[in-house]
């Protein structure tokens, strides 16, 4: 375990090297990528079986969190301090990797898709002339996030945050000939700083009350009521505008279907299973935080993931891009994420997090399959492809029901358990709400799906074909994944606790299964399948039909609820006034009288005062004179 | 006859001088007058030199000896002073210091 930092160096060394070596080496250097971050996952394997045989104080990094909390451990070294040896006000600042259950399943995770993603990008990139630079910032984006993952204080994990947010910038805008990636980079990237500002304070803020960017202090501090109720719980809202900004949470979610701009590759990797759950990550990572005094900010987690989770699914419905519906559906999933930290369900969130980052990887990949074999995206133009891309079909089919909770397959049991979570926890309005986003995740899963891959084979689609075996077998592990991944979540007396009792930190929580939940999901995933069916399948019900019957909301569905245009009107109405005014103050005041002033007085005060020069002898002589009769009358007057 | 009368005499002289270096036109006439304003010094030393004679650490000698002092300086000085005004007139033509305005803004 105390190798798991070379898991992101790997990746950190790759990117660079592709950079200066890669135009020499075969394939531009795409494989130094691949080959960094399978041994990252080589490595994970050997962290996490080393994980498994470690005890509190053996090795001696290693403790429990708390009389029933998981064993965490903490590698740290110094990297500097400030202040003397000792001293109070000293600054010791370390960098290190922390190792516990929520760590491994994130790690796992990572390097798993991002492993997959590598290798179907050499399929789906081939022949693009900037091969060599899109493998080294995916090479440096594994590392950043592998760093966000492992970092064990706040510092590291604010550097790592930023450098995931500008390697997602320079992927979004790969395409930067195309004007609408410029503007979807530009765009992801500001977004995200807006919440960035937001988790930087909270950073400085838990500095303040804690003396050090430590984790394990400030949640310790955070428990024991060593911070007070209003800090921890500002301190927690302000981590929170951070995760919502990466996660894109309402209302910061505008950025992430613009997103789509960039290659899918990256789409699948960055913006559906690691980046954007980073802000999951964190809230889960400061659960303490969030968790101390009865929970109050985490009301507000549950709030923001729920708006987020309805509006996203309404959207997502309506899309015709096949990559945009997916995006929503990410942003949708998220904000379940989100939901479930916030009633509560840390267990629910992760295992989540974990099923829909295999499934939404797939998913994406798929759509980038069919994007590739018909370079179509828009769904309206696709139908029946089966037949002719029948790999890509099963595998999208089966992330789509993963995803839309059919059981057995792995996002049924997670969504199950953010359900149980949600009714246990929260207000019954809550459970409500979020069984309607889970019979809208199912019936988008489902349309997609159905007019995709199912119906008649359109015309002009004859040409497509099934992607190469380099792109399809990525897309087979991870459907492997995707549809077997929930069995992990059950107990298994005597032999395996249960993911439950493996990730959750306050006690064993042992797999529970809710059967009047259960069935309720079972019943709407079904449903939402069953309805799409009549509409996209059979055809017997026409979405004409429904656009006749509510124009309105079908039209502000249609229209994302307007957040692009009140965006715009804010920026436009507000920010562009604001930033005016401030131009004309920096003008006027800034540059005109504080910095031309004291110039220009200088300036006056020297061509004035230069008149006395007259360059006579006899006028210095005078001013002599009355210089030192002054001077003898000063010492008279002084004198008497 | 009481110390009085010479620095009375050292007085106006140096007033005459004073006047002369701030009244004339001519550099020449300037360098007298400075002659006149160290004259009156010189007077004025002596004099008091001779008055003091005897009085606590004073010997009669000091005033003397600064004298002589001034008068070596000023004829360097006098010389240097003459010298200035030579190559001022022949690169001017003119020893009016009105006209030597070279130091003006």
């Amino acid at each position: 375990m105390e190798w798991a930092w070379l898991i992101p160096v790997m990746s950190f060394v790759a990117a660079p090297l592709i950079v200066i070596a890669g135009p020499k080496l075969p394939g531009k250097g795409s494989f130094v990528a691949i080959l960094a971050i399978a041994a990252g996952f080589v490595l994970f394997w050997v962290v996490f079986s080393e994980f498994l045989g470690a005890s509190s104080g053996s090795p001696p990094e290693c403790t429990l969190a708390s009389d029933h909390g998981p064993l965490v451990c903490d590698y740290d070294v110094q990297w500097f301090q400030a202040g003397l040896d000792g001293s109070d006000d000293s600054v010791r600042l370390t960098w290190g990797t922390l190792i516990d259950p929520l760590t491994i399943a994130m790690l796992g995770l990572v390097t798993f898709v991002a492993l997959m993603v590598q290798i179907y990008s050499l399929g789906y990139m081939k022949g693009d002339p900037r091969l060599g630079w899109y493998f080294a910032v995916h090479a440096m984006f594994a590392g950043s996030m592998l760093t966000l993952i492992l970092a064990d204080n706040f510092l590291l994990l604010y550097v790592a945050w930023e450098l995931v947010g500008i390697c997602s910038y320079l992927l979004i805008g790969f395409w930067h000939e195309r004007p609408a990636a410029r503007e979807a980079a530009k765009k992801a990237f500001i977004v995200t700083r807006i919440g960035d500002v937001g988790l930087l304070v909270g950073i400085l803020l838990l500095w303040r009350e804690v003396g050090t960017f430590s984790m394990s202090a400030a949640f310790q501090a955070a428990t024991s009521g060593a911070m007070s109720e209003g800090v921890t719980t500002t301190a927690a809202l302000l981590l929170l505008l951070g995760a919502m900004g990466k996660s894109a949470q309402f209302p910061f979610h505008v950025w992430l279907p613009d997103a789509m701009e960039g290659p899918t590759p990256v789409s699948a990797l960055i913006h559906a299973a690691t980046m954007v759950v980073a802000g999951v990550y964190l809230v889960a990572r400061a659960f303490p935080i969030f968790q101390a005094y009865d929970g109050d900010a985490l009301l507000v987690v549950a709030a923001v993931g729920l708006v987020t989770a309805l509006l996203s699914a309404a959207i997502a419905i309506v899309s015709v891009d096949l990559k945009r519906i997916l995006a929503y559906s990410t942003i949708s999933h998220l904000g379940l994420m989100m939901l479930s930290l916030g009633a509560f369900g840390y267990t629910a969130a992760i295992f989540h997090l974990l099923a829909h980052g295999f499934a939404k990887a797939l998913l994406f990949l798929g759509a980038g399959s069919v994007m590739h074999g018909t370079e179509e995206q828009d769904i309206r133009q696709m139908g029946g492809l089966v037949k002719v891309m029948p790999v890509t079909a099963i595998v999208f089919s089966i992330g789509a029901l993963s995803l839309g909770g059919i059981p057995i397959l792995a996002g049924f049991w997670s969504k199950d358990e953010i359900l149980n979570a949600v009714s246990q926890n929260r207000n019954p309005v809550f459970i409500v709400l979020t069984l309607m986003v889970a019979f809208m995740s199912a019936f988008y899963m489902a349309r997609a799906m159905f007019v995709v891959f199912f119906g008649q084979l359109r015309q002009g689609l004859d040409h497509a074909h099934e992607s190469p075996m380099v792109m399809t077998l990525p897309m087979v592990f991870l459907a492997i994944l995707a549809a077997g991944f929930g069995l992990i979540s059950f107990n298994w007396p005597g032999v395996y606790i249960g993911f439950g009792g493996f990730v959750f930190f306050r006690e064993s929580e042992p797999f529970h299964f809710n059967w009047l939940i259960g069935i309720i999901s079972i019943v709407l995933a079904l449903g939402g399948f069953w309805l799409a069916s009549l509409f996209y399948l059979r055809e017997r019900i026409s979405t004409n039909s429904i656009q006749r019957r509510i124009p309105w909301l079908v039209d502000a569905i249609e229209k994302k609820f307007y957040f692009d245009e009140i965006y715009q009107w804010i920026v436009n109405r507000v920010v562009f006034v604001i930033s005016r005014f401030i131009a004309v103050f920096d003008r006027a005041f800034v540059n005109d009288v504080a910095v031309n002033g004291p110039a220009y007085t200088v300036r006056r005060l020297g061509v004035t005062l230069r008149l006395h020069v007259t360059g006579h002898v006899y006028s210095y002589a005078l001013a002599m004179v009355l210089g030192s009769v002054g001077l003898i009358i000063f010492w008279w007057v002084r004198s008497v | 006859m009481p110390l009085l009368y010479f620095q009375l005499v050292s007085a106006g002289l140096f007033a005459i001088g004073l006047y002369g270096v701030l009244a004339r036109r001519s550099s020449v006439l300037i360098v007298m007058s400075i002659e006149l304003m160290l004259n009156a010094v010189n007077i004025n030393l002596i004099a008091a030199a001779s008055h003091m004679e005897g009085l606590g650490k004073f010997n009669g000698f000091d005033g003397q000896i600064i004298a002589i002092f001034v008068i070596t300086v000023a004829a360097a000085e006098v010389g240097l002073g003459l010298a200035i005004i030579l190559r001022m007139y022949r690169q001017r033509g003119t020893v009016n210091v009105d006209e030597i305005d070279l130091m003006k803004w």
